[in-house]
């Protein structure tokens, strides 16, 4: 009778108590300006990855700014402060979300030639009779015997059948021109998509890692990502040209990075503007969200292009603005004539063409 | 007759088969007791608190709705002291952070198997002890987040439970009342590492993605209290439901808690089978709850 009794308190003491006491704590913060700026200092501090590699001594940044704050701030003079302590993370993917405003760290591109302007291609180049769909507008250029193909967004959908038909009707071209210039990123399940049409077998694309734990040092160990070939699809394995300019950010960085490994494709342009952190997103007490890089992506020589892709060795061009207005792109110029050149220096003899389509420079004498 | 193996053998499976056929006609002269199938069918509607700090640090509360199933039966190789419970439980949850400017969504499916063991205690009350096990599976959903919007559950477990059972009456009402607790002891369950996109998932690197559950990082507490009230053959049952659960792993947290009014339909029935009238009459039943 006894262990009865002590077996039924047990069947109901027991689970009370292990109920009251098991609860996993979590951080939490008032809901004031000082709580606010906590939050923030510690998500970022705790999930952002590039603090090694941007050589940004986030405590000390973190004094700073809090040393500063006045609790009769309204929220728009908070904001802006909170900005500009992000800022000093020098990260087109990080931004600050409230109900008013988003803050966005600009330097990365606008400090740079915009090196672009759409009109210019539309009006001079496809003479505003261009084809689209998916994401894309694409023409083939037949008086200059290349393709041209404008991908202005990683965001939309991407259709196989959409790029098979694109591929097929510049396929009597010398080459393919793939214009990335302002593509801000978007989807980066996109990019596998539209380089599978671009590769013979399974290829390294790159590397990706991600925080194990607050600590800024406690990183996983890169891991080795493949894409897939489209081998049911239209694939093209004739030169392309893929033109960069600084706003080439994100995923379409990414795209760059892995386009660039392959043996047909050179990088022609400038630099691109990096973002190679995949964001995560949190958010404040006062209901704020934040975005920064989390979790960082490598090209498939392992560099990491949080600072840009550079362009193929003799790619470097940029668009003269006086030349523009006389409706010339000297970038897509420089594209066209070097795929023209290689594909008349190759003419005779298609069996023996070089495997990797180079760039002319002076090094290389070509 | 010669002693070969074989003549041994053919006569150990006769001698057998002699001693079996005597069991099964002992057997038939006491009537097996009779094992009514519990069914209830529940909703569930309350609140809940919600932490999932792989979408956000903040803690979300807001409503949390159920439905839920659960059977019952006496075992037949002992049906005074075994009972069988399988239960499956669909819930949702929608909660608002702090600032009421953003929402998660949940939905789990919980699905559970338990044998306890019956103690007859004093004063009309019943133990029910025993062990469990069980799957979940679910998400959490944040819509304002761009890379890690979801964060998936899943989870198997070994589960410790026990049920408190009192039955009684309310003038003429038969009424049953019942506090149960389960409690996962061990287990495997799924979360990604602390900063691991699914996205990365999704390019092929499963490491770490598997781990060991106990207490110590995945605690879940289900309590039930119900009072099932027998109206001739209708039962009607309410209760309430407080389940506690908390994880931490890879420096995640995830916890809910949620706390839900129970209301739903009870019944029992009886596979007859081909019993005759007089056996019925003389059967015993032997309810798994009441």
């Amino acid at each position: 009778m006894k262990m009865n009794r002590l077996l039924a308190g047990a069947a109901i003491t027991i689970p009370a108590l292990l109920g009251l006491g098991s609860c996993h704590s979590v951080e939490s913060w008032n809901d004031d300006i000082y709580g606010n700026f906590d939050a923030l200092w510690t998500i970022i501090d705790e999930h952002y990855c590039f603090f090694a590699d941007k050589d940004v001594d986030w405590a000390e940044v973190g004094a700073r700014y809090r040393a500063e704050l006045n609790p009769e701030w309204e929220a728009r003079e908070f904001f802006d402060h909170c900005a500009a302590m992000l800022a000093e993370l020098r990260d087109g993917h990080t931004n600050l979300i409230s109900w008013f405003d988003v803050s966005y760290y600009n330097k990365w591109w606008s400090d740079y030639p915009q090196n672009f302007d759409q009109r210019l291609v539309e009006q001079y180049y496809l003479n505003f009779d261009y084809s689209s769909g998916s994401g894309f507008i694409y023409k083939y250029l037949e008086d200059r015997k290349v393709g041209y193909v404008r991908y202005a967004s990683f965001t939309s959908g991407i259709s196989d059948s959409f790029i098979d038909m694109m591929m097929l009707t510049m396929k009597d071209a010398d080459g393919m021109i793939f214009d990335v210039r302002d593509n801000g990123g978007g989807d980066i399940s996109n990019v596998e998509k539209i380089v599978s049409h671009f590769i013979e077998e399974r290829t390294l694309a790159g590397y990706i890692t991600h925080k194990t734990g607050p600590g800024h040092d406690e990183f996983s160990e890169p891991y080795p990502f493949y894409f897939e070939p489209a081998t049911e699809h239209v694939r093209w394995f004739k030169p392309v040209i893929i033109l960069t300019n600084r706003s080439t950010f994100s995923a379409a960085n990414n795209f760059v990075g892995a386009m660039k490994a392959l043996p047909q494709v050179a990088i022609v342009g400038a630099t691109t503007g990096g973002g190679s952190g995949m964001p995560f997103s949190s958010e404040l007490p006062c209901g704020w969200g934040v975005r920064f890089s989390a979790s960082p992506v490598y090209d498939a020589d392992m560099v990491l292009t949080e600072a840009g892709i550079e362009p193929t060795p003799g790619g470097a061009v940029d668009l003269d603005p006086e030349a523009a207005l006389k409706g010339v792109d000297t970038m897509l110029e420089f594209a066209i004539e070097v795929l023209n050149k290689y594909a008349e220096e190759n003419a005779g003899n298609k069996g023996d063409a070089p495997s990797r389509f180079i760039l002319p420079t002076e090094s290389n004498g070509r | 007759m010669k002693k070969t193996p074989l003549n041994r053998f053919v006569a150990l499976v006769a001698a057998a088969g002699m001693a079996l056929s005597a069991f099964a006609a002992d057997s038939g002269a006491e009537e097996a007791p009779l094992r009514p199938v519990l069914s209830a069918y529940t909703l569930e509607a309350g609140g809940a608190s919600c932490t999932e700090t792989y979408l956000s640090p903040l803690h979300y509360s807001g409503v949390a709705f159920a439905l839920t199933y659960e059977r019952m039966q006496s075992m037949r190789f002992n049906p005074e002291k075994w009972v069988m419970r399988l239960d499956g439980r669909l819930s949702f949850d929608r909660t608002t952070n702090p600032a009421g400017n953003a929402s998660m969504w949940g939905l789990d499916l919980d699905l559970g198997w338990a044998m306890t063991y019956r103690l007859r205690l004093p004063h009309s009350l019943t133990l029910l002890a025993g062990g469990a096990t069980g799957i979940k599976g679910g998400a959490s959903y944040s819509a304002r987040n761009s890379n890690n919007p979801v964060a998936a559950k899943a989870a198997w477990t070994i589960d410790a439970t026990a049920s408190l059972i009192y039955n009684t009456r309310i003038g003429r009402v038969p009424l049953c009342l019942r506090y149960q607790a389960e409690l996962p002891l061990t287990g495997i369950f799924f979360c990604p590492e602390y900063g691991e996109l699914y996205y990365e998932i999704y390019l092929g690197n499963r490491r770490g993605l598997v781990h060991g559950a106990w207490p110590g990082n995945y605690f879940r507490l289900d309590n039930l209290l119900t009072a099932d009230f027998r109206f001739g053959g209708t039962i009607l049952r309410v209760g309430y439901r407080c389940d506690v659960f908390s994880s931490k792993t890879n420096n995640i947290v995830t916890r809910d808690i949620t706390h839900t009014a129970v209301l739903g339909l009870v019944s029992e029935w009886i596979s007859l089978g081909s019993r005759s009238r007089t056996a019925l009459a003389d059967a015993k039943i032997i309810s798994a709850l009441y």
